[in-house]
């Protein structure tokens, strides 16, 4: 018998309620329990090894609580409270169910002590979230919600495949640190590296999160893609190749970025380029960039969730998440306002908010390993979030050009939920002790000193006049209604247009081997009754002499065969 | 501008006319103003304490405002440049894409601010 049940049943009874009660506000008050009741049990549990079940010779471990899983477990069970509350006036049980499976099964998989569990829990998170973007209910939504289960369910299948042969090789499944050795770890490496949106993996992340609900999308920028970072955490901590493959990361979206229309998918972008500091740190290794990962990895789950809410708020007001056809909306939706701006000041790291207190372990770990390439492209992408989340959300949205439009505030429960998050920024920022101590390493680090804050402000404030000075020239590129080719474009146009054009070549080849085998047997046809037709040469003459002949020629030609 | 200010409802909370007043263009000169003498009074900060760091370049006075506005303004060109290679109009994807496609008014909860 297995000595405790593990904290993701909880989610998924939870969610097995949902569905027996009656449509109404029970599904929503249970989707905020739930993950309160998860949290304070996280919170509490001890370190150590539970829940574990023996299968076919392999010890499965359901449970394994240690200080970098628990700070992911606690900040899952945060995020799906606020996620939730955000949601409250969802009545559709689907996205209630999908939410609770979804957070259930990304809890499951960070406790998960083996990679059997871990890919249970892997294609959990895939399959449930899908539903979050397929509950839009347009054609659209359909189709994305089509290519992102299939990227995901692809790394689940790699994340198997790679777990055999790592089994075949070490008899064992032990989900502990790997190094990069063996098709087995490359095959694990590269399903952890789909699902964390590694550079050219990357774009079923913009593909995806905009496609999906109003809140859906909130939950789902949560949970996927820090699983992913807690994977590589566990699994690959110190391995070279991801501070390379992070600082690309934090570079390439930050130009994407910035010339997106769709906000939701300029946060998606944004979502990328933050991942891209956590794998650094990860890639790094040492005890400081490590709780540089971890801690960031927290108060991002919080920014980017408040961003993706304040957006998502407007786009529930007024129908719309396009910054081309917003602008001016602080005026009749100034707490929203207020809140993105927390969520803006948040990401772009200024001192008292929370990305000030996180992102800096990791840059400084970076600095301090003397690697100054990474260091400058790591500062340079800290301006790059500032261009994008910092200034682009806020001023195209609540302030710049009006746009005419005067909705009504986001709705009460929205402004919580926002208004909560908002909280749980600032406070990491100015105190971010309790944070640190949750962190999987002892923390020896002190944000606020006159250099690391000077020295932030300055690159900030300075990055806003320049996009002062930019705005002022026209040099700024405005805001337009259209989309950006990325990597999808080779799923969504090239492959379909070679697919039909090879499909044509095939076609015509098919037909003209048609043709030229029906002009054959209308020939043999032709020329057979030509000769041997009433009217033929062989069928002229002497009929009954060359009846003769020819039964003459059979008979010999039967005895031979008979005496042989 | 005058008519977009005049399309600004009477009853905007308060918070609404705190924010309004920056998006008046007549205050825009007020905003980058402050800015103006932030960034001064943040460079003369790197004169007022020893600064230090991993690599040189960071004990240089205003380094990281420096780095900052260039680096920024060459992002803002650079993307604006790769814009001109990867933009296409909003249909591209044809009609099975959520780009070209409303978002379900069902879902949402349209409403105005003179609603109140």
């Amino acid at each position: 018998m297995i000595d405790m049940m593990p904290i993701s049943f909880l989610f998924f009874a939870g969610a097995l309620l949902i569905a027996a009660l009656p449509k109404g506000s029970s599904g929503a008050a249970i989707s905020l329990f739930i993950p309160i009741i998860a949290g304070w049990q996280v919170y509490q549990l001890p370190a150590g090894t539970f829940a574990e079940i023996e299968l076919m010779g392999q010890t499965l471990e359901m449970m394994r609580v240690d200080k970098l899983s628990r700070v992911f477990a606690l900040i899952f069970c945060i995020a799906a409270f606020l996620g939730n509350l955000y949601a409250w006036h969802v009545r559709d049980k689907v996205q209630q169910l999908a939410a609770l499976f979804y957070s259930g099964s990304a809890l499951g998989a960070v406790f998960a002590g083996d990679l059997i569990t871990l890919f249970f829990y892997w294609e959990g998170t895939a399959i449930a979230s899908v539903f979050l973007i397929w509950a839009r209910g347009t054609i659209g939504a359909y189709h994305t919600g089509l290519r992102y289960l299939i990227i995901q369910i692809m790394s689940g299948v790699i994340l198997l495949a790679g777990a055999a042969m790592l089994w075949r090789e070490t008899g064992s499944i032990a989900f502990d640190l790997m190094t990069l050795n063996s098709l087995g770890t490359w095959l694990i490496f590269l399903s952890f590296g789909m699902k964390c949106a590694f550079p050219l993996l990357h774009n079923w992340l913009q593909d995806s999160y905009p496609a999906a609900t109003v809140t859906g999308t909130v939950i789902l920028s949560a949970f996927t893609t820090k699983l992913a970072v807690y994977a590589l955490a566990r699994g690959f901590a110190g391995t070279e190749i991801l501070i390379y493959i992070g600082a690309i990361m934090t570079l390439f979206p930050i130009f994407f970025a910035e010339i997106e229309n769709d906000l939701r998918r300029v946060l998606a972008y944004s979502l990328n380029n933050q991942l891209g500091f956590m794998v650094v740190g990860v890639g790094i290794g040492t005890e400081m960039a490590l709780n540089g990962t971890a801690s960031h990895a927290f108060a991002h789950i919080l920014y980017k969730a408040l961003l993706f809410m304040s957006v998502g708020a407007v786009l529930f007001r007024t129908g719309t998440s396009k910054a081309s056809e917003l602008g001016g909306l602080c005026r009749t939706m100034p707490m929203t306002a207020l809140f993105c701006l927390i969520g803006a000041a948040s990401i772009s790291a200024f001192p008292l908010f929370s990305g000030f207190v996180t992102k800096s372990l990791i840059i400084d770990a970076s600095a301090k390993q003397h690697m100054v390439l990474i260091w400058a492209v790591l500062v340079f992408a800290s301006a790059g979030v500032l261009s994008h989340s910092g200034i682009k959300i806020p001023y195209f949205t609540f302030f710049g050009h009006d746009s005419g439009k005067r909705p009504k505030e986001a709705p009460f429960h929205m402004l919580l939920a926002m208004g909560l998050t908002a909280f749980l920024c600032i406070a990491i920022g100015v105190f971010p002790d309790p944070l640190y101590a949750l962190l999987p390493y002892e923390v020896d680090y002190k944000p606020y000193t006159p250099n690391h804050v000077v020295g932030q402000m300055q690159l900030l404030c300075f990055a806003l006049l320049a996009f002062v000075v930019l705005m002022k020239s026209g040099l700024h590129p405005p805001e337009i209604r259209s989309v950006n080719l990325d990597t999808d474009w080779t799923y969504r146009k090239a492959a379909p247009s070679i697919m039909l054009s090879l499909g044509r070549g095939l076609g015509e080849l098919l037909r003209s081997f048609e043709s030229a085998l029906t002009s054959l047997t209308k020939d043999s046809l032709t020329w057979l009754e030509r000769t041997l037709g009433p009217e033929g040469g062989i069928s002229a003459g002497r009929p009954l002499g060359i009846m003769a002949l020819w039964i003459v020629i059979l008979l010999a030609l039967a005895l031979i065969v008979g005496y042989i | 501008m005058k008519e977009e200010t005049s399309k600004v409802p009477e009853n905007l909370p308060i918070t609404g006319r705190f924010f309004a007043w920056f998006t008046d263009p007549a205050h825009a000169k007020y905003i980058i103003g402050f800015l103006v003498i932030l960034c001064v009074g943040l460079f003369l900060a790197d004169f007022t304490y020893k600064k230090y760091g991993h690599f040189e370049a960071e004990t240089y006075k205003g380094f990281y405002g420096a780095y900052g506005f260039i680096m920024f303004t060459a992002l803002i060109l650079a993307a604006k440049t790769l814009r001109s290679f990867i933009n296409r109009p909003e249909d591209y994807y044809g009609s099975k894409a959520i780009d070209s496609e409303e978002y379900p008014e069902a879902q949402l909860e349209k409403l105005e601010h003179s609603h109140d």
